[in-house]
C-alpha cells in the first residue's frame, strides 16, 4: 500500500475559495447534498466524469443545463456503478489504443442517493468492489427516497417520520450499516464525510483520490425538505449529528477503522432530534421517553466500544 | 365546471391545499379531480396545483388552461415568467392573491381588469408559512359559494389527519377567518363554458426530418451552464453582507453556500451572487461575526428601486 503523502488541506483557511460546480441547478434552497457535493468537486476538479442513478440529483443535469463541468451519465437506480464499470473500460481501451493520452484520463465518479447505494444498488456496488473497479463512489445520504417524497429508505434512521412511516413511532427499522458492508469487501477505502466538516471532508477526498481502486464515501446529507426544518439549520444540524454522535467521522483503510473525528463530551442525541421536524412526534403532544433514550443507549453503546 | 389552480412554491403547501380544496368539493356533492404538477418538489421553486370540480363526469385532463379561479400564494411569483401565474386567464378569472398590496395596485400593474382578492401577508416566519395553504383554502371556498364551513372543516380533518390534532386546529382557525374575512366576496366565482374536443384546434406541429443519433442526440459542450437559470426568483428573504462587519474569516460564508452563490475575491472579500442565491440563509446562520444580515426580499426590491431613482435623479 502506498505512503499517503501529508495534507494540503490543514484547516479552513487552506480550503478552496473558488467553486467548481455551476449555481441555478434545481435542488432545494439549504439542500445538505448539494452543499456536500459542492465541496467534494472543489477538491476532485473538473477531470471527472459522474454517473448518477435516479434521485434528487439527477435532475441537475437536465438538458441543455448542467453544474458539471464534465460529462454525465444517467443511470436506472440500481445501475451506476455497473455504469462506472463501463465508463472506466471505455477510458482505459481509449488509452491503450492512444487515442486520448494518459493525461487526459478522467476519475469516474459514481453519485447516488441511499435509496441506491443502501438498496437496490448495492450488489451491483458489491460487484464493483469484487472487481477492485477503480472509481469513487459518493452516496448523499439524506436518510430517504427524497427525489419521490421522502418515502423511508434502509438508510432512514429508527423513529424518524416520512411519508411512509407516519405513526407516532416513525420508522420501526434501523439505518443499515453500509460503512460495515462496504468495507467487509475490503476496498481501497471508505469513509464518511458531512457537508458541514469542510476540512474533514476534504482531506478525505484528497486521501481518495490518491488511491486506486474502489473508493466509497457516505456523505450524511440533512435535507430540509425531507427532515422538515427551516433551510438555514441545514449546517447546524450537520455539526449536531457530530457533535451527538449519531453521525460517526471515520474512514477504513489498510484494513483498519480510524476515527478522524471524536466528539469529545458528546451532546444529548435530543439536540439533534429537536431541530427536525421528523421527529416532532418524540416531543410533541408528550416526551416519548423511552424512545428518546432508546435512540441515546444506541448511540452510547457505538461510542463505548470506540472510546475503550 | 369550475377550473382552479393554485401558484406557490416548493414548502408553502399548495399541494395540500388543492387536496383539501378538492376534498371539501366532493363532500359537497362535486365529481373532483386534484392533481399537483407531477415533478419534483423543491423548497423554494415554483409550483403550481389543479382542481377540476362539477357535478358531471369530468372527461378533461391535464393542466388548466382557461382558469375560473388563481390563487397565489407567493405575490413574489407574479413576475416570475416560470411560474406561468397569469397562463390562460380570461375576463371572468378571478385571482386570490396572498399579498400586501391592494387589489387596485395589483390590477393596475398586471393591467387586467379581473376580480382581483387579495389577504393580507400575516407572517415572513417561515415556520407560519406552512398555514399559508389553509388560508388560501378557506378563503377560495368562500369565494366558490358552494362549500359550507362543515365541509371545510372535514376535509380539513380528512386531509390532515396524519398530522394531528394540535396541526389540524390551527389549519381550521386559520381557514375559518379567511372564510369570514372573504365574505363579501362570496360567489364571486363563475364556472368556465364547457371546452369540447370538437372544438380542439392541433398545434402547428412541425416535421422533423430523421437525422443520425450524432446530430439529433442531445449533447452539452459547454460547462456549468446551469447557470443560465436564475434560481434567484426563489428567494422570499435576502442575505446582505455588512461590509463594515465582515472580517473576511476563512471564507465560511463561501464553503457553506449549497449553491456557489458566494465568491471570495482576490482580496478575502465575499460576493453574493443575486440571479442565483436561492434564499436558504445558511451564510446568515453561520457567518462567525453576524455580518450577514437578513431582510425580506419585497423589502429589499423596494430598497433597489429607491437607489435606482437616487441614480437617475
Ligand atoms: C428501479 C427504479 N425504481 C423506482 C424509481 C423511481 N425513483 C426515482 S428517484 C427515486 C428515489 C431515489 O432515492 P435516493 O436514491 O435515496 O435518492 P434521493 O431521491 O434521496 O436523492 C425513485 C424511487 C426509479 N427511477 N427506478
Ligand atoms: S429533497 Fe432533500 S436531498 Fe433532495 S434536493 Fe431537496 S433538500 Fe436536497
Ligand atoms: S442565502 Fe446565503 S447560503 Fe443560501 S443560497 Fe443565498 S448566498 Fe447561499
Ligand atoms: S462568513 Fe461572514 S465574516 Fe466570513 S467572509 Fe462571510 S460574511 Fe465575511
Amino acid at each position: 500500500m502506498s505512503e499517503v503523502p501529508m495534507t494540503r488541506y490543514k484547516s479552513l483557511k487552506h480550503m478552496p475559495s473558488t467553486r467548481l460546480l455551476g449555481t441555478g441547478t434545481p435542488m432545494c434552497a439549504g439542500c445538505g447534498g448539494l452543499g456536500a457535493l459542492h465541496e467534494i468537486y472543489d477538491i476532485l476538479g473538473e477531470k471527472t466524469v459522474f454517473v448518477n442513478a435516479a434521485g434528487c440529483m439527477t435532475l441537475m443535469s437536465v438538458y441543455p443545463f448542467t453544474p458539471f463541468r464534465g460529462s454525465w451519465l444517467y443511470t436506472a437506480m440500481a445501475s451506476a456503478p455497473a455504469g462506472a464499470q463501463g465508463i472506466r473500460d471505455a477510458l482505459d481501451i481509449l488509452i491503450e489504443k492512444k487515442r486520448i493520452s494518459k493525461a487526459e484520463d478522467l476519475q469516474v465518479v459514481v453519485l447516488t442517493g441511499d435509496g441506491s447505494a443502501y438498496g437496490m444498488g448495492l450488489s451491483a456496488t458489491s460487484g464493483t468492489m469484487e472487481r477492485d473497479l477503480d472509481y469513487l463512489y459518493i452516496c448523499y445520504d439524506n436518510e430517504g427516497y427524497g427525489n419521490t417524497g421522502q418515502q423511508f429508505s434502509a438508510a432512514t434512521p429508527h423513529a424518524a417520520k416520512t411519508s411512509t412511516s407516519m405513526g407516532p413511532r416513525g420508522f420501526s427499522g434501523f439505518k443499515k450499516d453500509l460503512f460495515a458492508i462496504w468495507a467487509a469487501h475490503k476496498p481501497a477505502y471508505v469513509a464518511t464525510v458531512i457537508g458541514s466538516e469542510p476540512v474533514d471532508l476534504a482531506r478525505k477526498i484528497e486521501k481518495a483520490m490518491q488511491m486506486k481502486g474502489p473508493r466509497m464515501i457516505i456523505a450524511l446529507s440533512p435535507c430540509p425538505t425531507g427532515w422538515d426544518y427551516d433551510p438555514k439549520e441545514t449546517v447546524e444540524i450537520g455539526k449536531l449529528a457530530v457533535k451527538t454522535g449519531v453521525w460517526p467521522l471515520k474512514e477504513y483503510i489498510n484494513g483498519e477503522i480510524i476515527h478522524t473525528k471524536i466528539p469529545r463530551q458528546r451532546q444529548p442525541v435530543e439536540e439533534y432530534l429537536k431541530l427536525q421536524g421528523r421527529f416532532k412526534h418524540l416531543f410533541e403532544p408528550q416526551r416519548n421517553e423511552t424512545l428518546i433514550s432508546k435512540l441515546q443507549n444506541k448511540i452510547d453503546t457505538y461510542w463505548e466500544n470506540i472510546e475503550s | 365546471m369550475y377550473r382552479i389552480r393554485f401558484h406557490g412554491r416548493g414548502g408553502q403547501g399548495m399541494k395540500t391545499a388543492s387536496r383539501i380544496l378538492g376534498t371539501a368539493l366532493f363532500l359537497e356533492g362535486y365529481e373532483i379531480q386534484d392533481a399537483p404538477r407531477y415533478g419534483a418538489e423543491r423548497r423554494g421553486a415554483p409550483i403550481f396545483a389543479y382542481v377540476r370540480a362539477d357535478k358531471k363526469t369530468i372527461n378533461e385532463r391535464g393542466i388548466i388552461t382557461r382558469p375560473d379561479l388563481i390563487i397565489v400564494a407567493d405575490d413574489s411569483l407574479i413576475p416570475v415568467p416560470a411560474a406561468g401565474v397569469l397562463a390562460g386567464i380570461v375576463e371572468h378569472t378571478v385571482l386570490l392573491i396572498n399579498s400586501d398590496e391592494s387589489e387596485q395596485t395589483w390590477q393596475h400593474r398586471l393591467n387586467i381588469r379581473n376580480k382581483i382578492i387579495t389577504l393580507p401577508v400575516e407572517t415572513e416566519d417561515r415556520a407560519e408559512l406552512r398555514f399559508i395553504g389553509a388560508t388560501c383554502t378557506g378563503a377560495a371556498s368562500r369565494l366558490l359559494g358552494i362549500i359550507s364551513l362543515a365541509s371545510l372543516e372535514q376535509a380539513i380533518k380528512d386531509e390532515l389527519a396524519e398530522l394531528g390534532p394540535q396541526i389540524i386546529d390551527k389549519n381550521i382557525h386559520k381557514a375559518k377567518q379567511a372564510y369570514e374575512k372573504v365574505a363579501p366576496n362570496e360567489n364571486c366565482v363563475s364556472q368556465g363554458s364547457e371546452i369540447t374536443a370538437g372544438k380542439y384546434l392541433p398545434p402547428d406541429w412541425i416535421d422533423l426530418p430523421f437525422e443520425a443519433a450524432h446530430i439529433s442526440a442531445p449533447n452539452v459542450w459547454a460547462s456549468a451552464t446551469s447557470m443560465k437559470v436564475n434560481t434567484g426568483v426563489w428567494r422570499t428573504l435576502r442575505p446582505i453582507i455588512d461590509y463594515e462587519r465582515c472580517n473576511k474569516c476563512w471564507w465560511v460564508c463561501s464553503t457553506f453556500c449549497p449553491d456557489s452563490a458566494i465568491t471570495v475575491d482576490e482580496s478575502g472579500q465575499p460576493h453574493i451572487d443575486y440571479d442565483h442565491c436561492k434564499g436558504c440563509m445558511i451564510c446568515v446562520a453561520q457567518c462567525p461575526p453576524h455580518a450577514i444580515e437578513t431582510i425580506s426580499e419585497q423589502e429589499a426590491a423596494a430598497q433597489d428601486k429607491l437607489k435606482e431613482e437616487e441614480t437617475t435623479s
